[in-house]
């Protein structure tokens, strides 16, 4: 629309006393890590929301979608409620969304319950953070999503004595007790329980202890990060000759493959995003992440967490126009299904977290290059952590 | 035989302890300035040698090149930021090397991203060599072999050589150095150049235990600084003993006790420290 027809049409609208409510501008505020050790998550986050507002415009029946991208800079509470503080305040915005890490968004419950702030998590991964605010909806997934359907997956395949080890810390705790529960509940027996610190560098005295074991597999829950690389290796050169399977969830995402390299060829996981999963949303995907950001970008489960996030947004802003209260918004999107690059989901109608299917993959060499591979669907899988914790 | 794995593991992860760290016991023990900025020497060798892979560079010439960019680096800032700071104490040293460490955070994640990146390993060290009773990494036999002699080149430098004599005079009283006809400058210059070279070449080396990224410099300044303070500062022979005596903790603790490594390891710095605050081989001129 040329500027002389942007003006007909504003003069038009004020005219008629209809300008005011017509179009307006809803602010979004961001808030993740763009800054340090973490930058990547950020990186992805924007990136993602970017192919969605170029796929879907960036103005709703009129209403201009403003993204405002605050940086916390890490695991850092106390600077991620600040950053809502200002957003709700001072920015005025009619969403909050973001929170790669699990403390940051606990940190702004009371917040936005106060605020009555629809807020979507695009990350922070802990079963119980949406219990701690009716505001909150999530498009990530939580660590028993993935842990319990490949703990289910081995009882049923011939893996009958497994280790765990994971990382030090509450995500890997969790994963170490949901897998254990499900593998054990399927028959299978879990020999030892190591959880390594998070300082580690060097996993072979693990691997070796693990060695001795015999066990059939290994289900490890990795720092995430530059050990992966580490983790993996030691286990193509320790474990995988002897013939024992390394099981796992986001350690062998694709972005991270090139560098860990062929250790990786093997690898089962279980998880919510895969890739070279085939549907139409997730080819457009890639296609504009690659076309707008460099030939060499992938998306991750970061990318498809934002990307479902803002469909979300979008909804409410479609449905109500620019100023939904939270009531409106949470009430839209409780019970919502849509089609995610990743596959199917829904928000549950109860717990506000996301249902989806979770995928069996192997990574694989294709055409040169290092991808996960479906090769079984689990559909439709509920947190489980909610269905043993009930309110 | 198992045991016999433990004690290849901990000596394998003590020389890469060892060689990254021994840069630092140059310039921050022989030459006594507090180079928080290690870290970004090791981390600007690991980026050139990936660059320098990624064009198709053999791997050790990649790993040579890393080493003498990261030491004419090393020239340049003791040349530009560290003469300014030998007599200004060492709140402003630990300050100003810092904020160096930073810069070079920033500037890396400007140019390469956060994201990992990778020194992927020639055919002959990443497989498997049959050491008579189990196969074993090549690389770990690689870095065994080159950490000895390293120490021993080092030995025979430091110790023996009359560069090290000079040097070990010049530390200690720079004016009276001077007043003999040694070139101090010079050979500070010399001296903090190759100490960063060898953080370079410890940062291509190590890469596959401690993975490059932005935040290398920091993530693991307080490996580097406990094996030089548990060593003795100033004492690269320290340094040796104390990297693979850590290494040796902290594998056998990961082995025979995993539920208890994290507090084993550290609790044996402590033990350690608080028996020799010295460290184990306090440098004989030290002050």
């Amino acid at each position: 629309m040329s500027m002389t027809m942007a003006k007909l049409g504003m003069g038009l609208l004020l005219a008629l006393g209809l300008g005011a409510a017509a179009a307006d501008t809803v602010k979004v505020g961001v808030i993740m890590s763009s800054s340090g050790p973490f930058a990547r998550w950020g990186e992805q986050f924007r990136q993602a929301i970017e192919v969605y507002q170029k796929q879907h415009g960036k103005t709703v029946k009129g209403n201009t979608i403003e993204v405002i991208y605050r940086d916390d800079g890490g695991p850092n509470p106390v600077r991620a409620k600040q950053l809502a503080e200002e957003l709700i305040l001072r920015d005025k915005v009619q969403f909050l969304a973001g929170f790669v890490f699990t403390p940051n968004a606990l940190a702004v419950a009371d917040l936005i319950t106060e605020a009555k702030m629809p807020t979507v998590i695009f990350n922070a991964a802990t079963g119980m953070i949406t219990r701690k605010s009716p505001y909150f909806v999530r498009t990530s997934h939580t660590i028993p999503q993935a842990a319990v359907p490949i703990g289910q997956w081995a009882a049923k395949n011939g893996i009958k004595r497994v280790v765990t080890a994971v990382s030090d810390y509450a995500p890997g705790h969790d994963a170490e007790v949901y897998f254990s529960k499900a593998f054990k509940a399927g028959g299978g027996e879990v020999l030892e329980s190591i959880r390594i610190p998070l300082s580690t560098n060097d996993f072979s005295p693990f691997f070796e202890r693990i060695l001795q074991q015999k066990p059939d597999a290994v289900f490890v829950f990795g720092p995430g990060g530059p050990p992966t690389v580490g983790l993996i290796n030691t286990w193509a050169s320790r474990l995988k000759p002897a013939g024992i399977k390394f099981l796992g969830t986001a350690e062998t995402q694709q972005i991270d493959l090139p560098k860990i390299g062929r250790a990786a060829l093997g690898v089962v996981t279980s998880f919510h995003y895969t890739e070279t999963v085939d549907n139409p949303l997730n080819k457009a995907l890639w296609a504009d992440l690659q076309q707008m950001f460099g030939k060499d970008t992938v998306p991750d489960l970061a990318s498809v967490g934002a990307y479902d996030g803002m469909h979300l947004i979008y909804k409410a802003v479609e449905r109500f126009g620019p100023r939904p209260t939270g009531d409106q918004a949470l009430g839209l999107w409780k019970g919502v299904a849509f089609d995610s690059p990743r596959g199917p989901v829904r928000i549950d109608e109860k717990t506000r977290d996301i249902v989806e299917n979770i995928y069996m993959r192997r990574v694989e060499e294709r055409d040169g290059q290092l991808v996960n591979v479906n090769f079984q669907t689990i559909p439709m899988v509920k947190d489980p952590w909610k269905e043993e914790n009930p309110e | 035989m198992s045991a016999l794995t433990v004690v290849l593991d901990g000596v394998a992860y003590g020389m890469v302890l060892f060689i990254i760290s021994v840069g630092l016991t140059v310039t921050m023990g022989l030459m006594r300035v507090v180079n928080l900025a290690h870290g970004a020497f090791a981390m600007i060798g690991g980026y050139v040698a990936a660059v320098a892979l990624g064009a198709g560079v053999p791997f050790l010439a990649a790993a040579l090149g890393a080493t003498l960019v990261a030491g004419l680096t090393g020239a340049l800032a003791e040349a530009l930021i560290y003469r300014p700071l030998y007599r200004k104490g060492e709140l402003a040293q630990a300050l100003m090397t810092f904020g160096f460490t930073f810069v070079v955070i920033a500037a890396l994640t400007a140019v390469f991203g956060s994201n990992i990146k990778a020194l992927p390993l020639p055919g002959y060290l990443s497989g498997l060599v049959d050491i008579g009773y189990r196969m074993y990494p090549a690389y770990r036999l690689f870095v065994i072999a080159f950490g000895l002699a390293l120490a021993f080149a080092l030995w025979l430098l430091i110790d023996r050589s009359l560069y090290g004599a000079r040097l070990r005079a010049a530390v200690d009283n720079p004016r009276i150095a001077r007043a003999v006809g040694i070139d101090v400058n010079r050979l500070f210059l010399l001296t903090f150049a190759g100490g960063c070279a060898l953080a370079g070449l410890g940062g291509v080396l190590g890469s596959e235990l401690l993975p490059l990224e932005p935040y290398y410099a920091l993530r693991y300044l307080v490996l580097f600084l406990l094996v030089v303070g548990v060593g003795g500062v100033g004492n690269f022979k320290g340094s040796f003993v104390a990297a693979i005596a850590l290494g040796l903790i902290d594998t056998s603790a990961k082995y025979y006790l995993p539920s208890a490594a994290a507090y084993l390891f550290y609790g044996a710095v402590l033990a350690l420290l608080l028996w020799r605050p010295d460290g184990l081989m306090p440098a004989r001129s030290a002050q």
